[in-house]
């Protein structure tokens, strides 16, 4: 079953019409992959599931949840945090607050691997974390900070090239035991969060088309990581312009390895690498 | 009258890949599309090594980057990858597909949306059945079909399954494909 893009803009609509939500500037091939998931998902037709949306309490706020993806891992793409812990954090050890927000946490793991590079780095009591999702289910799992061992494992490995080594001098290895952090339990199968971490960040619902900044805050650090690979690039610049003015002069915004700023507002920040600086 | 090359591979493709890069001549009128498996430990380096033998540049592209003749473009270590109609690449960090990030099949499925009756889509050595039922939809949509000799493949699983799954045009050893690449317009 193929999905046209007639039934495609047939859901989006019924979604604008019933709710807040709007996915009109989503990317066309992913929106429609998750469509077809949602009806694979709930053995379902197009038309049952628009009529179940629109009729059935709660299924609408389930539908959306199952629109967005949520994989995220600890400490994804160890390059981008040597830069943070080398290049970028440093530079905030001297104000008096950081304030940083996690624009589309998911799962939240990145928050926690934030958490715990401040941490070694003495910065995490001047640091505010603020962190929000589109997705309550996400937020709600974030908020735990319980992740499954199976699933995470691999990135354990993350945690050592981030945390434990140097890359820019091998001789250095700090052996940082991960129960500072978290316990795992291979019975059970679960990595959990240490309290002192979990009792943090500040996790809200929060929507990015919608724009706006639910916190009030300015940023010294924005974090958008394999979000806006999800928009189409009209949507991609109207969030840029949104962190564009909820940065500092010299705050950073960190993008996913593959994602990238097009146009004019590219003349608004300095970029180097995957991490653009507020001119 | 082609518009674009899709490739898929995984366990043995690698040679073949790169004596497929290192033979196709410098002005080569088609964009390269490659969606290939690594192991998992060999996130970087990859883009490097393909680099270092093709006559052709290989990046790993961004999202919504758009697609050039004569270049390749291979999908990034942990991310799927698209083809959006407009000829642009999307990427997308969703659940792996049958084990598999990038996944072939949503390579070649949304490449045959995207070229329908102007793409060629090869198939290579591999050891899971990603990549048959997005060959299936290539022909489907009128692009043709190829597929390595599976007696010359290192593992033969992915040929064997697009070959059960789907008619094809050719079934091709490396040097045919190359010779085929070669004559191409």
């Amino acid at each position: 079953m193929i999905l046209s893009d007639q039934e495609v803009q047939y859901f989006v609509n019924t979604i604008s019409n019933s709710s807040n939500y709007d996915f009109s500037e989503y990317s066309d091939k992913s929106l429609k992959r998750r469509i077809h998931k949602i009806l694979i998902d709930n053995n379902s037709d197009l038309i049952t599931l628009i009529n179940k949306i629109k009729s059935k309490d709660g299924f609408l706020d389930k539908i959306v949840k199952d629109i967005t993806v949520n994989t995220t891992e600890l400490f994804r793409d160890p390059q981008i945090w040597q830069t943070l812990k080398y290049r970028i954090l440093p530079r905030f050890a001297k104000n008096k607050n950081i304030n940083i927000w996690h624009a589309g946490c998911s799962t939240g793991q990145e928050v926690y691997s934030m958490m715990i590079l401040l941490n070694e780095l003495g910065l995490l009591e001047k640091a505010k974390i603020f962190a929000s999702d589109l997705n309550t289910d996400a937020l709600n799992a974030a908020k735990k900070g319980s992740y499954k061992y199976r699933f995470n494992i691999g990135y354990l490995d993350n945690f050592d090239k981030v945390i434990k080594e140097n890359p820019f001098n091998y001789e250095e290895y700090n052996d940082v035991p991960y129960n500072k952090y978290f316990k795992i339990d291979k019975v059970t199968d679960v990595i959990q969060m240490n309290d002192f971490l979990k009792q943090k960040p500040i996790f809200r619902q929060h929507d990015l088309v919608k724009g706006g900044n639910l916190y009030f805050a300015k940023f010294d650090l924005i974090l958008c990581r394999n979000v806006i690979i999800y928009f189409k690039y009209s949507l991609q610049n109207k969030v840029f312009k949104l962190f564009h003015e909820h940065l500092y002069t010299n705050g950073y915004l960190a993008l996913g390895m593959h994602e990238t700023m097009l146009g004019e507002i590219t003349s608004k920040f300095d970029k180097k690498g995957q991490v653009y600086r507020k001119k | 009258m082609y518009k674009a090359l899709v490739i898929g591979g995984s366990a043995g493709s690698f040679q073949v890949i790169t004596k497929i890069l290192s033979s196709l001549p410098k002005n080569f009128p088609l964009p390269v599309l490659l969606s290939l498996h690594r192991l998992k430990h060999v996130r970087s380096g990859f883009v490097e090594a393909l680099s270092i033998k093709s006559t052709i540049p290989i990046v790993e592209p961004f999202d919504k980057e758009s697609i050039k003749p004569g270049k390749g473009y291979l999908a990034p270590s942990n991310y799927h990858m698209y083809i959006e109609l407009n000829k642009r690449i999307a990427l997308s960090t969703e659940e792996p597909v049958n084990h598999s990030r990038p996944s072939i099949d949503l390579t070649f499925e949304t490449a045959a949306q995207a070229y329908r009756n102007k793409l060629i889509g090869i198939i290579l050595s591999g050891a899971n059945k990603d990549g048959a039922h997005g060959l299936k939809k290539l022909k489907q949509a009128g692009g043709l079909a190829i597929v390595q000799d599976p007696n010359e493949c290192q593992v033969k699983t992915m040929t064997e399954a697009s070959l059960k799954v789907t008619t094809v045009d050719h079934i091709f050893t490396t040097e045919q494909i190359i010779n085929f690449l070669l004559n191409i317009k």
